[in-house]
């Protein structure tokens, strides 16, 4: 028996590759087509928030096997990165002060996972943690020491997610994916009113079996609009103007009362 | 109704932010403060930025003290060249004083050093305005008259040089005070988002003897040129001055301010003051609670840079 396995001892991983290939050519055989409701958000002066209809289908060619298992979707909604300093306050002499603190650079503005079931249900903690599905999974990236993460560094984690969740800005709906078909699934990002502006990714991951088979990505972008676009433009690009005419415009308004107001 | 703030860049309830500013307003032309140290807690409070809310309220200041000086002026309760000098030291203080609050973001201490300088000089200031004026109230209601003031009485701030002579007034004094208050008052303005008449006044009637009629008017002017260069160098150098947040401000403020105005002619000084000295007294201690009681969150976020544009 010994020799048997030492005879087949070269032969072996090849096997293993070979049963690889046969029970990953059903990944290659599904497709996703996924389409949005819209691509660009404009946020104009009535804007109080809205919602991102995705909807996909998962094709199938005819050599794909037939399973009795349900497909699972995740829908991940991400926005521009941004460096964020996360602070904790600790009591000295009495007073609440701001003293330890933890920089996290390249973190998404804004992060919605909505999946079919609960992420962790959906896939092992390798392949979660590899397309950073869940807030639990999110890489964080610190300028300090990365060697050993101690209980203290986990704490802020926890709170820069809490933080972001509270502020609306990190959503997870664990069942917001739905499907009206077996093979068509929808669910709607929420946007909430105090969204950062830039460019989103939207990136759609189906998988079966917690075996990942197929993702599609595509773009959103979130932009102010006329009067809004243009005060903001002005403000940045000409502070000292801006101020000047935001002067202007509180001596104007002053005065106007005055005059409206006046009795005598 | 909802509108959204394009430098906040948040929606709004329009209604409320209208309120706000018209409530602020009233007191401002009641007590001739700028009201700020009430209305850019109140915005911090309502979820604006305190970054926005400080630079917003600075532009508030100035409709809403430009529109309550007009009464003054028609009045002739001003001192324009006291004004003048205190605009200047005034400028200059805010210049500096931008550069700290630049400084002290860095270093994710703005908060607590906006909490411990409110907590300090709302404290003083009303604690000493409650003080005089409960006793000047005592005297009133035992008949007795109020100390006149009496040309020969001076303290330590008439003894210094360059003195200047402040015919509106009454006054012969050196600029040095004046100057210092102005820069200290510059100072303090752009750090907290507040105009200064709340220690401005009390500064010029027990440090300078300033008459009380002309103070009023004096410290509107003031804060008029210092809060209009303040929104300049806060706009240019923190670009954090929502325009559409703080026009529906200053169109509130502004109405409140007149309705002030009026009813602060129908109550008397001392009275006056030991209301706006219980004012100040409770924001002080607000923020003194703040510093002292357990937080229910420890920890804070702050975006140093992104993307999000």
């Amino acid at each position: 028996m010994k020799e048997l396995a030492t005879a087949f001892s070269p032969v072996l991983p090849a096997f293993l590759a070979l049963i690889a290939i046969l029970v990953g050519r059903p990944v290659m055989a599904e497709e996703l087509i996924v389409a949005l409701s819209s691509e660009e958000v404009k946020i104009t002066s009535n804007f109080t928030g809205t919602g991102i209809a995705v909807f996909g289908a998962i094709e199938r060619d005819a050599a794909t096997i037939s399973r009795g298992s349900f497909y699972d979707v995740v829908v991940v909604l991400k926005g521009p990165p941004e460096t964020v300093v996360t602070r904790r306050k600790d009591r000295l002499l009495g007073i609440w002060l701001n003293s330890a603190a933890r920089t996290y650079p390249d973190m998404p503005s804004f992060y919605a996972v909505n999946s079919s079931r609960p992420v962790a249900e959906v896939a092992t903690a390798p392949v979660l943690k590899r397309f950073q599905l869940g807030f639990d999974n999110l890489a964080f990236e610190t300028t300090e020491h990365e060697e050993a993460i101690t209980p203290e560094d986990i704490s802020f984690r926890d709170a820069f997610v809490r933080l972001k969740q509270q502020a609306g800005l990190f959503r997870q709906e664990h069942y917001g994916v739905t499907f009206p078909g077996t093979n068509v699934f929808q669910t709607t990002l929420q946007i909430p009113a105090n969204v950062p502006v830039g460019r989103y990714e939207v990136a759609v991951y189906l998988f079966r079996d917690s075996a990942f088979l197929a993702s599609d990505s595509a773009e959103i972008r979130i932009s102010k609009t006329g009067f809004e676009q243009f005060t903001f433009d002005l403000a940045h690009g000409y502070g000292f103007l801006y101020g000047a005419i935001c002067v202007v415009l509180a001596i104007f308004t002053g005065w106007l009362a005055g005059v409206i107001f006046r009795k005598d | 109704m909802q509108i959204y703030l394009p430098i906040a860049e948040l929606p709004v309830n329009m209604f409320l932010i209208f309120g706000m500013g018209a409530a602020v307003g009233f007191l401002s032309g009641l007590f001739g403060v700028g009201g700020g140290f009430l209305l850019t807690p109140l915005l911090i409070f309502s979820g604006i930025s305190p970054a926005v809310a400080v630079a917003s309220t600075t532009a508030q200041v100035v409709a809403s003290s430009s529109s309550a000086a007009l009464t003054y002026w028609r009045r002739r309760m001003i001192d324009l060249k006291l004004a003048g000098v205190l605009v200047v030291a005034g400028v200059i203080g805010s210049s500096i004083g931008v550069g700290i609050f630049s400084m002290l973001r860095r270093f994710g201490q703005l908060d607590l050093v906006i909490s411990i300088l409110y907590v300090t000089f709302l404290g003083l200031v009303g604690g000493l305005m409650l003080t005089e004026s409960i006793r000047a109230i005592i005297n009133t209601r035992r008949g007795r008259p109020a100390p006149l003031r009496r040309p020969g009485q001076h303290n330590w701030a008439h003894g210094l040089p360059f003195k200047m002579r402040f015919k509106r007034s009454k006054l012969y004094v050196s600029v040095i005070p004046i100057i210092a208050i102005g820069v200290g008052i510059g100072i303090l303005g752009s750090l907290l988002g507040i105009g200064g008449g709340f220690i401005l006044v009390p500064a010029l009637i027990y440090l300078l003897r300033v008459p009380t009629s002309i103070v009023i008017g004096t410290s509107l002017v003031q804060m008029t040129g210092t809060m209009a260069v303040a929104t300049v160098l806060q706009s240019g150098a923190n670009h954090s001055v929502d325009g559409v947040l703080a026009l529906i401000l200053m169109v509130g403020g502004v109405i409140g301010a007149q309705f002030g105005a009026r009813a602060g002619a129908l109550v008397r000084g001392d009275q006056l003051r030991a209301m706006l000295a219980l004012l100040v007294l409770a924001v002080g201690i607000r923020f003194l609670v703040n510093l002292v009681i357990t937080p229910a969150e420890l920890y804070s976020l702050t975006t140093l840079a992104g993307d999000a544009r």
